[in-house]
C-alpha cells in the first residue's frame, strides 16, 4: 500500500516541484529513487525489484522524457532488490543505492550509445546529484518508512 | 536472505524484460510499441501535472525566492546606493540650477547699472552671537575683490566688503547695526542715510535729511553713491518705505524700508569691481507692479 501511495507522490514532486527548484550547482535530489530504496527496505528484495521495476517502467513513461523505455525500469529493479537485500547497515544501504543509481543509469545509457552520457556527465552532474539526493536521503527514508517495522536493524 | 533465491529469480527476469523493453524501444525508434504507452503516461500525468502547476508554482516561487534572497539583498543595497546618489545628485542639480537662475539675475542687474562684478557664493554667516551681521564670501584679493567695495545680489543692495583675504572676503550687511549706506529717493534729489536695524534684516531705517522733503509709503531708494564709488556705488536698489514717522521738530525725518535683497537668504552675491562710468540714476530699480 506504502508503495502505491509513495511512488506516485515521489515522481510527481519530482516532476512537478524538485526539478524546477533552481539550486545551486545545478543539481537536483532524486526523489523516486529515495523512495523506491524506501520502499525495498521495508519490503524486501522480491517486492523491492517489482517495485523498481514498474516505478522505473512509469519513470519512463511520465513526460516529460526523452531517454529509451526501459532504462529507469531496469536500473530501480536493480536498486529496489539492492535496497531491499541489504548491504550492511540501513545507512550503507541507502547510500550505495544512492551512489549506484546514476552511475547504472550512465552505463545502461551508455550501452544505448545515449549522446548525452559523456565523461562531463559522470563528472560534473552525477556527483552534484547525488550529493543532493544524500542530503534530501534522510528526510525520505524517514517520511516514506515511518512507522513500519524494519527488515532488519542498523 | 531467506527469500533470496525468489527474489534473485524475479530480480532476473524484470531485468531481462527492462532490457527487452529498453532493445526494443531503442530499436523500433518512432514506431515503437511503447508509443501507446507513453501517450497514456503522458495523458494521466500530464494532467495530473496540470492540476498540481498551480499548487506547485506558487511554492515553487517561493523557494525560488529564498534560493535568490542574498542576490536580492545584494540588490536591495546596490539600488539603495544607487537611489541615494541619485537624489543627492538630483538636489545638487536643482540647487546649482537656483544658483544659476540667481546669478543670472545679479548679472542682469550689474548689466543694467554697467557695474563690473565678481560672483561670489556666500560661505558663511554670521548672525546675532557677535550682533554683527555680517556673511563670508568665496571671493577674495585674487579675484579682485578690495576692502569697501559694494556688495550687491539680483534684488538689490547686500553689503560692503570690510575685509579682503586672498580667497575669501567679509561682507558687512546692510542690516548691521553699524552700517551706514548713504541713500537717495527714486526721482528726486532727496538724499537720506540707511542704516541697520535689530530686525534680522527685514527693515532698514532710512533717515531723510531734509525733514521738510515728502515722503510716504511705497517710495523707493537706491545708493546715493559714495566718492569714487567706495565703499557704495551709485544706483543699486536699496528697498521700499514700509511706514514713516512723524517726527516733528526733528532735523531728519525717519522712515522704514524693506531690503529688496532677502538679507537673510543670501547665496549668488556680487562684488562690483569697478562702478558705472555714470549715476545710472533710477534705471536698476525694478518696474513698478502694474506698470510697463
Amino acid at each position: 500500500m506504502t508503495a502505491v501511495l509513495v511512488v506516485p507522490v515521489a515522481l510527481l514532486l519530482q516532476v512537478m516541484l524538485v526539478n524546477r527548484l533552481p539550486l545551486p550547482a545545478g543539481g537536483v535530489p532524486d526523489l523516486v529513487l529515495l523512495a523506491v530504496v524506501a520502499v525495498a527496505l521495508i519490503r524486501g528484495p522480491g517486492a523491492g525489484a517489482v517495485i523498481g521495476f514498474f516505478t522505473g517502467l512509469v519513470v519512463d513513461v511520465v513526460p516529460p522524457t526523452a531517454h529509451v523505455a526501459g532504462l529507469y525500469a531496469f536500473v530501480f529493479a536493480l536498486v529496489g532488490y539492492l535496497a531491499g537485500r541489504g548491504a550492511g547497515g540501513r545507512v550503507t544501504t541507502v547510500a550505495l543505492c544512492v551512489v549506484l543509481a546514476p552511475l547504472m543509469a550512465a552505463a545502461v545509457g551508455g550501452l544505448m550509445s545515449d549522446p548525452r552520457v559523456t565523461i562531463s556527465t559522470l563528472t560534473e552532474q552525477v556527483p552534484v546529484t547525488v550529493a543532493y539526493t544524500m542530503i534530501a536521503a534522510p528526510v525520505v527514508i524517514w517520511l516514506a518508512t515511518r512507522g513500519r517495522r524494519q527488515r532488519y536493524e542498523i | 536472505m531467506r527469500d533470496s533465491r525468489q527474489a534473485r529469480l524475479i530480480l532476473g527476469t524484470l531485468l531481462a524484460a527492462a532490457l527487452v523493453i529498453l532493445t526494443v524501444d531503442h530499436r523500433a525508434g518512432e514506431s515503437s510499441p511503447l508509443t501507446p504507452l507513453r501517450s497514456a503516461g503522458a495523458w494521466l500525468f500530464g494532467a495530473a501535472e496540470e492540476a498540481g502547476g498551480a499548487v506547485a508554482r506558487p511554492v515553487g516561487g517561493f523557494l525560488h525566492a529564498i534560493a535568490a534572497a542574498p542576490s536580492a539583498q545584494a540588490d536591495i543595497e546596490r539600488l539603495k546606493a544607487e537611489n541615494a546618489r541619485l537624489r543627492s545628485s538630483l538636489s545638487a542639480d536643482r540647487l546649482d540650477a537656483a544658483r544659476a537662475a540667481e546669478l543670472k539675475r545679479m548679472l542682469g542687474l550689474a548689466g543694467l547699472g554697467g557695474y563690473k562684478v565678481v560672483s561670489a557664493n556666500v560661505i558663511a554667516r554670521r548672525g546675532q552671537p557677535g550682533f554683527e551681521d555680517a556673511v563670508q564670501i568665496d571671493a577674495g584679493t585674487d579675484d579682485g575683490v578690495r576692502t569697501d567695495m559694494t556688495v550687491l545680489n539680483g534684488d538689490g543692495l547686500v553689503g560692503r566688503v570690510v575685509h579682503a583675504s586672498a580667497r575669501t572676503s567679509t561682507v558687512v550687511l546692510l542690516s548691521d547695526l553699524a552700517s551706514a549706506a548713504g541713500a537717495r529717493l527714486e526721482g528726486g534729489q532727496e538724499i537720506g542715510v540707511v542704516h541697520g536695524v535689530a530686525e534680522n534684516g527685514r527693515l532698514l531705517q532710512f533717515k531723510l535729511l531734509d525733514s521738510t522733503a515728502p515722503i510716504e509709503r511705497g517710495a523707493r531708494l537706491v545708493s546715493f553713491g559714495s566718492h569714487r564709488g567706495a565703499p557704495y556705488v551709485p544706483g543699486v536698489p536699496i528697498g521700499v518705505i514700509e511706514q514713516v514717522e512723524s517726527t516733528p521738530g526733528q532735523l531728519v525725518r525717519i522712515a522704514y524700508a524693506r531690503p529688496y535683497a532677502d538679507l537673510t537668504a543670501l547665496d549668488v552675491v556680487g562684488v562690483v569691481v569697478q562702478g558705472p562710468a555714470r549715476d545710472p540714476r533710477d534705471a536698476v530699480l525694478p518696474r513698478r507692479e502694474g506698470a510697463r
